[in-house]
């Protein structure tokens, strides 16, 4: 998606008809407006947003006033006025001219609550021109309002996306942008298709495969419920779970807690640490038993052997004086050494064939020989078993110790909160345990309930396979039961491929994450994305790595990065090979539209974040005020910027309010006396 | 099961009517994506029928 141009309609401040150009090209993909406070920011980015979804942000006030104030003031009782905005834009290979408009009839000076509507027309390259039938959806489809936050929104509240609580909101949002959402809802539809074949299967196939199909169909009930729990249950440990954070970061902000929790955060992570140290000694050993524990019992049998291959040497049984395949081949060949003739059941060919069972074969000389080879170092590597043993075994016993002694410590502070004298701390802590053993239960059942579904996947491939050898005599119930079998591939294939995507867009998007979040601050704080979508900042002291309070600042640093991310994952994965064929040019293109995008940072991050801004997004409209842009701001995107305005306020305000913005060299009107409030967007490049 | 694996490696291993059928159900979704009252159960019956007649 790519934007065009906005037209506002007496869109709030914006009396008449204003329409600003946005195109841009990714050599200068900026658009910047500068606009005092109270001009109309906040209002021409929720412009955007009214005219996608016909919502504005709760931080909109007066929400119902949406014609401008003296275009209403003048306009006579019972005459109408028009309130729309309208949005050109492409998306991929076709231009949209997209427009909501409400028509207000006036009964009084109160304005009534508008009914906007919405049209959608498409152009498609060939140059043909429709109406899009479901406007609506189809800008869900472009945009889904959920993903919307990341591109159009407040640089000063941007800290929201970050914050608590959101994880798996925007975990379900990202699914949607990074193109999971189609291949969820093809895992989910494609049973049904199962189904209607199946029932096929069972009308034609026979009592057998009807029987097995019957199987089948149990299982796969049982698979759609327990797979809901899970869900469910996934659910609750996230609620949980995020409730015993907040309940933990309580005791760290906690004067008097703060010093025993911060103990308590080093202490336990040494202890899964230690406790991870230690399994990893115990699974080294297991599989040290396993593959050479052998050696241990080979102390008297390789002496044994040796002792009978000597016996048999001595004999003159080894090495064997004759060896069968010359036996077989003086049979082949039909005559003896001494040349007598040897005709098949003739006396000198039975008497040679004897022989043959009291010959050595060859192969048990090669093999005797190459076994001998081996008792001598077989003594060597038991002594070598016998020390990697012992070393492991000293490494157990060490991590043991040390989680022995991490435990006891951590039970001392975890006493030290419980039964501290500041009733407070103490409730957090009690409440924080509480909420840990809840934590333990629910994670007890998600166990069983995900070995539950691996039990049942596995009796519904076997019972599959069944079906599939049961014997089938009807024409139509042998389709019907390849088609199934087609069907349930395709859902495996797009479950992996699905759990494929989801690992790698995190993974991916973690570590996008971590350079542009490092680009921007000056701090030693790194960012994680955690396998539950949970952000959180880390610092390293002394090799421990500790979790680090987020301020204001690195929050809404740490959101610019996030959004950085995300916009360019969104472009990288729509263009990459993948099961759906080949994207379009501009797949995964957004446009970012930030307000007060600098917010309250201080000089050197508004630096950094105006420089990562010009460079992560395919587009950009940033609407900045004078104090907020000017400075370092416009010298780092200058260079990136195709259009430049400002929103002129114009205000009834007594007093000599007038007010002009320098910009490249020249004054422009910033704030102007008029005889009505309202704003003009003014065009400069 | 997708341990270090590639959604190219899960494609490959594919038969040629699996693989078909795989990106017909995918198209079909996303042509769709904006309806969410859309049911593709009878799209996605003629797909396969279409693949295996």
């Amino acid at each position: 998606m790519k934007l065009q141009s906005i037209t506002l309609t007496n869109f709030r401040q914006f009396k008449g008809v204003q329409t600003f150009d946005l195109s841009s090209d990714t050599i200068k993909p900026v658009s910047l407006l500068f606009g005092a406070n109270g001009a109309g920011k906040t209002t021409f980015l929720n412009a955007f947003t009214w005219a996608l979804y016909g919502l504005m942000s709760d931080d909109v006030e007066q929400q119902d006033r949406m014609v401008t104030d003296s275009v209403w003031r003048e306009l006579p009782m019972g005459d109408t006025a028009e309130v729309a905005v309208e949005l050109r834009f492409d998306h991929e290979g076709r231009d949209y001219r997209l427009l909501r408009s409400a028509t207000l009839r006036k009964e009084s000076d109160q304005q009534g609550t508008p009914s906007p509507e919405v049209h959608l027309w498409m152009t498609k390259p060939d140059g043909s021109s429709e109406i899009v039938g479901a406007p609506q959806e189809t800008i869900y489809s472009i945009l889904p309002r959920g993903v919307s936050r990341f591109f159009f929104f407040n640089g000063e509240r941007i800290e929201n996306l970050v914050k608590k609580g959101a994880y798996a909101e925007v975990q379900k949002d990202i699914k949607v942008l990074l193109d999971l959402e189609q291949v969820e809802r093809a895992i989910a539809h494609l049973p049904k298709v199962d189904r209607k074949l199946t029932a096929e299967l069972k009308k034609h196939g026979g009592d057998k495969a009807s029987e097995i199909q019957d199987a089948i169909d149990t299982l796969t009930e049982r698979q759609t419920g327990a797979r809901e729990e899970l869900k469910l249950l996934e659910g609750d440990l996230a609620t949980l779970v995020e409730e015993r954070d907040s309940v933990t970061d309580l005791l760290r902000q906690h004067a008097e807690a703060a010093p025993i929790q911060a103990e308590r955060d080093a202490v336990t992570k040494e202890l899964d640490e230690a406790r991870t140290a230690r399994d990893a000694a115990i699974a080294e050993r297991a599989h040290l038993v396993a593959t050479r524990g052998f050696l241990a019992f080979t102390d008297t049998l390789g002496d044994a052997t040796q002792a009978m291959a000597d016996n048999l040497y001595q004999k003159g049984a080894l090495p064997a004086p004759l060896k069968r395949e010359f036996v077989d081949q003086l049979l082949e060949d039909g005559k003896c050494i001494c040349g007598t003739e040897l005709a098949e059941h003739s006396e000198p060919w039975e008497h040679v064939k004897d022989w043959r069972q009291r010959a050595g074969l060859q192969a048990v000389e090669t093999a005797w020989q190459q076994l001998s080879g081996q008792i001598a170092p077989l003594s060597g590597a038991r002594d070598e078993l016998r020390e990697q043993l012992a070393a492991l075994m000293k490494r157990i016993g060490a991590e043991r110790d040390r989680v022995a002694r991490l435990e006891e410590r951590k039970s001392e502070l975890d006493g030290k909160l419980k039964n501290s004298p500041m009733e407070v701390v103490a409730d957090l802590e009690t409440k924080r345990m509480d909420l840990d053993n809840r934590i333990g239960i629910k994670n007890q059942k998600k166990g069983a309930v995900e070995s539950e579904l691996g039990t049942i996947a596995k009796d519904i491939e076997a019972k599959t396979k069944e079906r599939s050898r049961a014997a089938v005599t009807d024409e139509l119930a042998a389709k019907a039961r390849s088609r199934s079998d087609l069907v349930q591939s395709v859902k495996r294939a797009l479950e992996e491929i699905l759990a494929i995507r989801e690992e790698d867009m995190r993974k991916r998007l973690d570590a996008e994450l971590k350079a542009v979040f490092s680009s921007i601050t000056h701090q030693n704080h790194v960012p994680t994305l955690s396998e539950g979508f949970e952000l959180t900042l880390h610092k390293n002291v002394g090799g421990v790595e500790l979790p680090v309070p987020k301020s204001t600042g690195e929050n809404q640093i740490l959101s610019l990065s996030f959004v950085a991310a995300v916009s360019k994952l969104a472009r990288e994965i729509r263009k990459e090979r993948r099961a759906e064929g080949d994207a379009a040019v501009d797949a995964g293109t957004y446009p970012i539209v930030m307000d007060a995008a600098f917010g309250s940072l201080d000089q050197d991050y508004q630096e950094a974040v105006s420089r990562a801004l010009a460079k992560m997004a395919p587009q950009l409209v940033v609407l900045v005020s004078k104090s907020q842009g000017l400075g370092k701001v416009v010298t780092e995107l200058t260079p990136y910027v195709s259009h430049l305005g400002v929103i002129e306020t114009h205000t009834t305000a007594p007093g000599s309010v007038a007010d002009d913005i320098e910009l490249e060299g020249m004054a422009y009107p910033y704030i102007r006396s008029a005889e009505s409030d309202h704003s003009e967007l003014k065009v400069i490049k | 099961m997708t341990e270090g694996r590639t959604e190219k490696q899960v494609l490959e291993e594919l038969s040629n009517e699996e693989r078909a059928l795989l990106k017909r159900v995918l198209e079909v979704e996303r042509a769709k994506l904006h309806l969410s009252a859309y049911d593709a159960t009878d799209d996605l019956l003629d797909a396969v029928r279409e693949i295996l007649p």
